[in-house]
């Protein structure tokens, strides 16, 4: 196995993962024989990653913490290209999505993931889901401590949970180790956040019941600091009452968060905090040596000194504005000096978001390959990113994500658009959103405008299940259907960022699919004209609130 | 269902269990890719012998529903809501090609 | 219903004495008792030594409240008599039930005995501990790490 600087699989997990390649097999087989009903065989399917989408059976990737190997993506792209039509979509929890497989050619999808430690277990089913990380874990300058670590930690514990495998409802962790919130832990039905207290120890906060959907709601602190070795109690604890008392009377109460909201938090904390006392420092407490064998496995790589500056780079940014604009917009800064993070975006103008093809996918591999330490991650704003490029490297790197067309100097700008499959792919859709991500991508495709207008983030959904995080959006985009005509619901302030979570405001009646890149025209036209120096978008819609917003869509549609 | 605005026109559809693909059922109780070959109903009654019929022979299906659908002047038929249009004529964009290196 | 137990392809009779419900269970305390899945395990437990067998509920198989009712009857409150699981009871959640400490199962799915003698063995690592006892990866792990010569891959 090369060398990777992330957890890999010992024989044990190949065992297991094994294992369950071929009782899926093993069940696909049976369906196709009559011998198990679609009933019976659907909860099997969804908890290996298979769902039945409109065109054809979607297989859903875990990608745990978002990190790969490039030896895994090639992969990916060599299922895709086998098994699928040759492309895939990175989506919002750092998995990735094959739209075209065949249940009968899963099983051997599945056993070519296996083949690069790979699955596609828990992916959907009413489980414990992929549990996301930062995607610049172990890179960024701001962090206290490396979640992957608690991530993997988690992904074993849950991989098969013989109590939790039939939940009310889907269970989805996320993990931040930095201040700035990159994973949107208090939009998760638990949010774990690592801090440092006043005495120095590194310890969690356990946020509970946060979730988009069609109610969304900003997570709650049940724990404001619990010991790390704890964290497996406490989330048995969590997840034993939720199993006992959530909701399984009606589907769309059945999260987490409805429990929260129904019993309040107080009488949440009581319960989790009871159960967590009845096994505390029991099997649960992780052994200090289990976990610094996981954590050794996430050392960063040795990275070799490189000069912070380079005459190249400051060469090409001056002769290339749109290289220094991509400095600016697609590359961050790295623990180590010398060093930048960079995100491949997958959002070039006028292409649907976050999809890849298995040439694109080779190529990215490729890059990483020579420039970042065999290492590639994914973001959920369905961006590709290499950890550990040099800032020497910066130009060559531009230039080869430049062929892929994975270059343009767009994150965190307004064409930077996170949308979900929608109605073209999507059986529980309402209405498009790759469609409309394209024209407004389209329409505001040029950089310098782009990097004037600055910061701001477009989030799609196809429907109210939210998978493209509209609510979050500081504009969010919510597809609905009117009497068969697709319309959009605009709503505005929406954020995940610096540590700052808060829900989007409907700014009013819903806009006509051929009026919404004049909508989203207006609404920059807006903050242009009304901005304070340095207010983001988000900023000046919080300063005037949405009067001004709302009077100029409505002019303009 | 959608409203169906030429009359009460149906086809049954499915996706066939073995590799998803979108079917309908034709004349012969069998499980077509083409949507000209689809039996249709062109009542209430005959909508639902079509479901029950589709039901029963929904072996190698997952599913089966009734679809509105339109007829031309030729004959040609189509769905009439947009996500039945969709799962008939495939993606509404262009997505990338296989072998592409770049997206356009 | 059929009635499975491991150690036996073919349904086995049931023999034992027909379960109360919870509420008049606590009334007349006999050797067996039927809960709902609502119902807390805690309220067997002046009485958990007179059980020889508590069944418990699947009213669907998807409803999954028993799996943590039989983690709280193995573990914190130790009944050591026979579990039965009822109601919805495929074979492909045998694994799950197993590990959950369920020892007998009425079903009527076919082929349900042979997956039941199958079941054990489907899964030869676990990563969780359960009220089967097996050895976890973990512990595994950390036994190899202080005697790698003497352990071989499990």
């Amino acid at each position: 196995m090369p060398d990777t600087h992330f957890y890999h699989y010992d024989d044990f997990d190949r065992t297991l993962v094994a294992e369950r390649v071929e009782q899926f097999r093993d069940q696909v087989r049976r369906r196709l024989a009559g011998e198990l009903t679609e009933e019976q065989f659907k909860p099997l399917r969804l908890t290996n990653g298979l769902y039945l989408q409109l065109h054809a059976y979607m297989l859903r990737i875990a990608i745990p913490y978002g990190t790969l190997s490039t030896r895994q993506l090639r992969q990916l792209a060599a299922i895709a290209r086998k098994y699928d039509k040759g492309y895939g979509h990175f989506t919002t929890r750092q998995n990735l999505q094959l739209n075209w497989i065949k249940l009968e050619d899963a099983p051997d999808a599945v056993a070519m993931l296996a083949e690069v430690d790979m699955h596609s277990i828990q992916t959907s089913g009413n489980v414990v889901r992929n549990t996301t990380a930062d995607h610049f874990a172990g890179a960024a300058a701001d962090e206290i401590e490396d979640p992957r670590v608690w991530c993997e930690i988690v992904r074993q514990w849950s991989t098969l949970h013989p109590e939790f495998s039939f939940l009310p409802r889907k269970f989805k962790i996320a993990i931040t180790g930095s201040p700035n919130d990159r994973a949107a832990v208090r939009i998760h039905d638990v949010g774990l956040r690592l801090w440092r207290n006043p005495q120095g120890e590194t310890g969690f906060e356990v946020i509970v019941g946060g979730g988009l959907g069609r109610t969304p709601m900003i997570g709650k602190t049940v724990r404001e600091f619990l010991p790390k070795d704890e964290m497996l109690a406490y989330l048995e604890a969590v997840l034993r009452v939720y199993n006992r008392y959530g909701r399984r009377d009606n589907l769309f109460k059945a999260r987490i968060k409805i429990l929260v909201h129904e019993i309040g938090i107080e009488k949440m904390r009581e319960e989790v905090e009871a159960e967590y006392a009845a096994s505390k420092d029991g099997a649960l407490k992780l052994d200090p040596q289990t976990i610094e064998a996981i954590a050794r496995q996430f050392a960063p790589p040795p990275l070799p000194h490189r000069p912070a500056i380079a005459g190249e780079v400051e060469r090409l940014k001056l002769e290339e504005p749109d290289f220094a604009l991509w400095l600016k917009s697609n590359t961050a800064p790295h623990k180590m000096a010398g060093y930048r993070v960079v995100t491949a975006s997958l959002k070039p103008a006028g292409a649907p978001p976050g999809d890849a093809s298995s040439v694109q996918m080779e190529g990215v591999a490729d890059v990483a390959d020579a420039y970042s330490q065999s290492e590639v991650r994914v973001s959920h704003e369905q961006n590709l990113v290499l950890p550990h490029v040099a800032v020497e490297d910066l130009p060559a790197v531009y230039r080869a994500l430049g062929r892929l067309g994975f270059a343009e100097a767009n994150v965190g700008k307004i064409t930077d658009i996170i949308a979900c499959p929608g109605l073209d792919y999507c059986a529980l859709a309402n209405a498009r959103s790759i469609p409309v991500a394209q024209r407004i991508s389209n329409h505001f495709a040029n950089l310098a405008q782009q990097h004037d207008i600055g910061d701001l983030k477009i989030k799609i959904s196809g429907c109210i299940n939210a998978c493209g995080h509209h609510h979050v959006g500081h504009i969010g985009i919510l597809g609905v259907d009117k009497n068969g005509v697709e319309l959009y619901q605009i709503s505005l302030g929406g954020d995940v960022d610096f540590g700052r979570t808060a829900l989007g405001d409907i700014i009013g009646p819903a806009v006509g699919a051929d009026r919404i890149v004049e909508a989203v025209d207006a609404l920059v036209r807006t903050y242009l004209d009304r901005r304070d120096a340095g207010e983001r978008f988000v900023d000046t819609y919080r300063r005037l609130g949405v009067e001004p917003f709302k009077e100029s869509v409505y002019a303009a549609v | 269902m959608a409203k169906n605005l030429s009359g009460d026109l149906t086809v049954a559809s499915a996706n066939r269990l073995a590799d998803g693909a979108v079917v309908f059922l034709d004349d012969k109780g069998c499980w077509t890719r083409h949507l000209e070959s689809a039996a249709l109903a062109r009542d209430k009654q005959g909508a639902e012998i079509l479901l029950a019929r589709a039901k029963a022979e929904s072996f190698p299906v997952v599913d089966p529903f009734l679809v509105a659908v339109t007829e031309d002047g030729q004959g040609a038929l189509e769905p009439v809501s947009l996500r039945e249009k969709i799962r008939v004529s495939g993606l509404t964009f262009a997505a990338i090609a296989a072998e592409a290196v770049r997206y356009a | 219903m059929p009635l499975y137990r491991e150690g036996s392809l073919q349904p086995v009779a049931d023999t034992g004495p027909a379960p109360l419900p919870l509420a008049d269970w606590l009334k007349a305390p006999t050797q067996a008792v039927a809960l709902a899945n609502t119902d807390q395990p805690d309220e067997l437990s002046t009485h958990l030594g007179r059980l020889k067998l508590i069944v418990l509920a699947f009213p669907k198989f998807t409803d999954g409240r028993a799996y943590s009712q039989a983690r709280l009857l193995r573990g914190r409150l130790g009944y050591r008599g026979e579990l039965r699981a009822t109601g919805a009871v495929l074979r492909d959640q045998l694994p799950f039930l197993l590990r959950c400490g369920f020892d007998s199962f009425d079903s009527d799915q076919a082929g349900f005995g042979v997956a039941l003698a199958r079941a054990r063995t489907l899964f030869s690592v676990v990563y969780q501990g359960a009220a089967d006892n097996r050895a976890t990866v973990a512990l595994l792990r950390l036994r190899r790490h202080h005697q790698p010569a003497t352990l071989a891959a499990d």
